[in-house]
């Protein structure tokens, strides 16, 4: 089970791990109202994401988690969804 | 409405060659290879494939996708389409075309041909879906493993948005792919990035291939792929491929672009799985075809690559039926198969015997054919080494082991229908 929240730097490295993009964590940060599109990330590449995620944490996400339009968006709703379960 | 043009109908012109090939990764490294006739089929060494009764093929060793394809294109991707996207790129750079966005993109087109799709990057998603769950395969597997994925993500990494297919036609689809191309061409598509590529050497897709009787599972590589000799014991597969540009001759010069050659007939024909004896005809049929199209008399033709099987009773088939779409001119004109030296790469083969045609034609050199000798059919098959020789017109000729037959006539720049 979760103990603390997702970092953006965490996303950084599974934008690397499941879709192949490389992006510095801080300018995600800075940039986190930004739309995925603009890290040239598309819904594929979040749902592998999802994926990712709802096996690291043997739970799963709500439904369209991988329709989230930016970074910030995505972080609150997998951290509202797994510390709620915390 | 567009003005009626009162010239000469629009030629579909080459103007840039990218190879990813067992013998060579440039076509300067590809043609050095082909006309010195150094053969490179070896045993595979592909992990996996070792417990497999394929012993020999054609592998592209040394690839370096990531030095030549950006990672977010790598992770949605099998190989095959690696192969497609590192030889399009190489294209588009021969032909001059290579940085940036494309000025017209509606104006630039994508076709290649497959026949095998990603079978390496399914196989790894297959074994999480049965070793771990459903959850744990990801969403590429939905694109990648796909024939269409290479047009598609050559078209979208290129940001091309003109007429794209993907064609499913056996191995001769690589021909039919050009002939696709070239009409998009004469319909008024300004470039078209055509080809093929494959990667048939991970051990789902080898298994798959098993099942051929035309497979040879001979472990010596110097005689696991001898076509037209009494030895003949099948083919062996290879895995890369070629992409052309092919754009409209008049506005490839109109920009400077040099012109390599010109797609200048084809036609295509079907006569049964493994049913070679009735491949004859067929394929007799398809080069009658493709030379009337590019107003073409027999004599003409100044080199053959030839589809060499290496099944006796398809050599035999093929050697009839250039004899007779040919006539006496089949016996006494130059044939050659530079693929006994790297394998038969599906789809992509007869588009890498058409980048050596290209190649023959500009360095007046007709390749041999390694590994073959004392053949047993009445062909000029240009054997031990290179035979320098005026070329101004060649015929390609591809035949699938699912039944397709398919002949194209390429002319030297410059030169037209007589």
């Amino acid at each position: 089970m979760i103990t603390t929240e997702m970092t953006f730097g965490e996303l950084a490295a599974l934008m690397k791990k499941a879709a192949g993009i490389t992006v510095d964590p801080q300018e995600l940060e800075q940039a986190s109202d930004s739309p995925f599109d603009s890290f040239g990330l598309d819904s594929l590449g979040l749902l592998g994401i999802v994926g990712e995620l709802e096996n690291r944490h043997g739970r799963s996400l709500p439904p369209d988690s991988e329709r989230c339009r930016t970074p910030r968006e995505f972080l609150d709703l997998v951290n509202s969804t797994l510390t709620a379960g915390a | 409405m567009r003005a009626q043009r009162t010239q000469r109908p629009r030629r579909a012109a080459v103007t840039g060659i990218g190879v990813i090939a067992p013998n060579g990764q440039r076509p300067d490294a590809y043609w050095k290879a082909v006309s010195e006739g150094v053969p490179v089929l070896d045993r595979i060494t592909r992990e996996g494939c070792d417990h497999l009764p394929l012993r020999v093929a054609g592998e592209v060793r040394a690839f370096d996708a990531s030095a030549l394809i950006e990672d977010r294109f790598l992770v949605q991707t099998d190989r095959f389409s690696h192969f497609a996207m590192a030889a399009a790129a190489l294209a588009l750079d021969d032909a001059g075309l290579g940085s940036g966005d494309p000025a017209e993109p509606f104006s630039v087109g994508v076709v290649t041909a497959a026949g095998s799709g990603g079978g390496e990057f399914g196989q790894r998603e297959l074994q999480k879906l049965w070793g771990q769950g459903s959850k744990f395969v990801g969403p590429y597997q939905s694109i990648a493993w796909f024939y269409a994925a290479s047009t598609g993500q050559i078209s979208i990494r290129g940001g091309f948005k003109g007429p794209c297919g993907v064609v499913a036609s056996d191995e001769a689809g690589g021909l039919d792919a050009l002939a696709h191309a070239a009409r998009a061409v004469q319909r008024g598509t300004g470039t078209m990035i055509v080809g093929a590529a494959e990667a048939p050497l991970a051990p789902y897709s080898m298994v798959c291939q098993l099942g051929y009787p035309e497979l040879s599972t001979v472990d010596d590589p110097d005689r696991a792929y001898r076509p037209f000799t009494a030895d003949a014991c099948g083919f062996v597969p290879a895995e890369g491929g070629a992409l052309l540009v092919v754009e409209d001759e008049d506005r490839a010069r109109e920009r400077g672009a040099t012109v390599r050659a010109t797609v200048a007939g084809h036609a295509a024909t079907f006569t049964g799985a493994s049913r070679w004896e009735e491949s004859r005809e067929g394929l007799a049929r398809a080069i009658r075809g493709a030379l009337d199209e590019a107003g073409c008399a027999p004599e003409e033709i100044d080199v053959v690559f030839a589809d060499a099987l290496g099944v006796a009773e398809a050599d035999r088939a093929e050697a009839l039926a250039i004899a007779d779409a040919l006539g006496a001119h089949g016996t006494r004109v130059p044939v050659t198969a530079p693929k006994t030296g790297i394998g038969r790469a599906h789809c992509a083969a007869p588009v890498l015997d058409t980048v050596a045609a290209v190649l023959a034609m500009e360095h007046g050199q007709v390749p041999p054919t390694p590994n073959v000798s004392d053949i047993c059919h009445d062909l000029d098959l240009v054997m031990s080494r290179a035979r320098p020789a005026e070329l101004r017109t060649a015929l390609v000729l591809s035949r699938g082991l699912m039944g397709s037959n398919a002949a194209l006539v390429v002319r030297r720049a410059g030169e037209s229908a007589r």
